[in-house]
């Protein structure tokens, strides 16, 4: 069979895909630019009549958006770094070196992984409390790191393993020690794995929500998928200035999703498949 | 910079691989340490005792065995937040399967461009589940919801999805469904495309259809990979907590196992009790888990 799927068969399968995936993203950012008036209307408009940078400028100045950012930012940055350091280490151990028990370790990594945040949540609460670090910056750090080792480790294990061990024995023989060899060769060389996992760790803190409700509730310190969650009132929906909460939150993510793709899906699946 | 690095070689250089591995492992080991192996522990602790932090027994926590399974047993609210999640998982396992399934085909086919399909499946995923929720909330709105807008386009009737509880359910399951779907099929879709074409073209000399090689070749081939996003989604939807939570405004009129698990042992301060709710969920995920690992190392073999 020739693969000549006729054209238009092509296009239609990419639109279902690219509308499914980007469907709520290009809605939220119509929507981000319609006013509160236009927004109450019936029937609903899908383009905004008057487009406005309305939202945008509330979204700046009334609501604490640019603070939830900073915290998303020094969290997830905070817990991607030690998270990928200390994966790093432990990934050229699982790959290079010698290890009774490696199987089981790996089914440990991977069974953890699978905890139920929810089961973690009362002890880290009664932790956080015991050692007054509620609404710190270290008690949403620590966890989100820890929760990425399993997949940042089992990325920077596979990424490892395709380095040649020559090169690092080459090295060691010009008089470099191993972890000198692990500094110079090894760490240069899978630096596209480090970022795999920097990515794949960077993601998963910047989305988390239980944790961060819990751990960090204060409004000065709120992430943004919590900051956000809260701009719903009680009895009001205040959807233009959530969409622009949205859409400011969403665009960091985004782009780097958008320029590293391949990167991602390569990590996502390894991390995911090999378990 | 060439200080500490000499520093570092000094010390470590000369270590055993053995101790070096230790070493290596060892900052790995305590941070999960910390934040999950010691947590389960102390949970289990906590689980066999009366501890409240609204009254006395938060500073002298009661030892009371096992009462607290028992009451959960005969806790109607646990068995209700329990059968929600099974009905959550029943739902939204197959259904991102399929859809994953049919995302996954699509997105196979031999593009000239493939960055604009990649991107329509990586969107989903890197967006944070409560944004999932509260843009579906909206798309869900009985008045200003585009979902209602279009059904009264094709002639229907408004649907009140948030108010009405069976609404609200399968408004929930089909937001988690089309969260969930696209990482089922970035996950299938590796496996697609290691499948050896020449199959598909001696199938074809064969005379096989297109439908034939779909279900003779394709999906026995997909079925490993199938399975392993089919225990991921059930493990996840087990854990079901941020879409319904930012669907309701943090209300619990469908109310999951892990949203119960939380009220009860944060807003509540019940300790003792959300402990044991907590074990309960724990084991139950845990089953899950071991067969996913008994799965994967038999695959491996």
């Amino acid at each position: 069979m020739k693969w000549d799927h006729p054209r238009i068969w092509l296009w239609v399968a990419a639109a279902i895909v690219v509308i499914n995936g980007f469907f709520p993203a290009v809605w939220i950012l119509l929507t981000s630019f319609k006013t509160e008036g236009e927004l109450t209307r019936i029937p609903i408009t899908w383009l905004p009549d008057n487009p406005t940078f309305q939202n945008y400028v509330q979204a700046f100045t009334n609501a604490p958006i640019m603070r939830y950012f900073l915290n998303s930012l020094i969290v997830a940055g905070g817990a991607t770094l030690l998270c990928v350091f200390v994966s790093a280490l432990a990934a050229y151990a699982l790959a290079r070196l010698r290890i009774p028990n490696k199987t089981l370790i790996f089914s440990l990594l991977v069974g953890v992984s699978m905890f139920p945040t929810v089961t973690l949540l009362l002890p880290l609460f009664e932790m956080v409390l015991a050692l007054g670090l509620r609404n710190n910056y270290i008690a949403l750090i620590l966890p989100h790191a820890a929760l990425s080792i399993p997949v940042a480790t089992l990325v920077l294990v596979s990424f490892f393993q395709g380095i040649p061990k020559d090169l690092e024995s080459a090295a060691m023989v010009d008089g470099c020690s191993r972890l000198g060899a692990l500094w110079r060769i090894v760490v240069p060389l899978s630096a596209p794995g480090v970022f795999t996992a920097s990515i794949l760790a960077f993601v998963n803190s910047w989305d988390e929500f239980l944790l961060a409700l819990t751990l960090m509730p204060s409004q000065a310190m709120r992430t943004l998928p919590v900051g956000i969650q809260f701009l719903q009132g009680e009895y009001s929906f205040p959807w233009p200035l959530i969409s622009a909460a949205l859409v400011i939150a969403l665009v960091p993510v985004a782009l780097v999703i958008a320029i590293f793709q391949e990167r991602v899906v390569g990590g996502l699946t390894q991390g995911g498949v090999k378990g | 910079m060439i200080q500490p690095q000499s520093r570092i070689r000094r010390s470590l250089g000369d270590l055993s691989e053995r101790a070096l591995a230790f070493w290596l492992l060892v900052p790995a080991a305590l941070l999960l340490g910390l934040v999950a192996l010691y947590p389960v522990g102390r949970l289990l602790y906590t689980s066999l005792f009366r501890r409240r932090l609204t009254d006395e027994t938060g500073n002298s926590p009661v030892f009371v065995g096992l009462d607290n399974f028992v009451q959960a047993f005969s806790d109607e609210r646990f068995w209700t937040a329990l059968w929600n999640t099974l009905l959550i998982v029943l739902v939204t396992v197959p259904g991102a399967l399929v859809v994953g399934l049919g995302l996954a085909l699509l997105a196979n086919l031999p593009f000239r461009v493939k960055w604009p399909v990649r991107l329509g499946l990586l969107l989903p995923w890197a967006l944070p589940l409560v944004f999932a929720g509260l843009i579906f909330r909206w798309f869900f709105d009985s008045q200003y919801g585009v979902i209602n807008d279009v059904i009264v386009r094709l002639g229907g009737e408004r649907l009140l999805w948030v108010t009405t509880p069976e609404l609200l359910f399968w408004a929930i399951c089909l937001s988690i469904i089309w969260k969930s779907s696209s990482f089922v099929a970035l996950i299938l879709l590796a496996g697609l495309q290691v499948i050896p074409r020449e199959l598909y073209e001696s199938a074809a000399v064969d005379g096989a259809n297109r439908w034939q090689s779909f279900w003779r070749i394709t999906l026995p081939l997909l079925l490993p990979a199938i399975l392993v996003a089919a225990i991921f989604r059930t493990i996840t939807a087990f854990q079901t907590f941020d879409i319904p939570f930012a669907m309701q405004n943090g209300g619990s009129s469908f109310e999951t196992l892990a949203m119960y698990v939380r009220t009860m042992s944060i807003e509540n301060l019940n300790f003792g009790y959300g402990s044991a709710l907590a074990v309960l969920m724990f084991l139950i995920s845990f089953v899950v888990t071991l067969v996913y690992l008994r799965y994967v190392r038999g695959a491996d073999d």
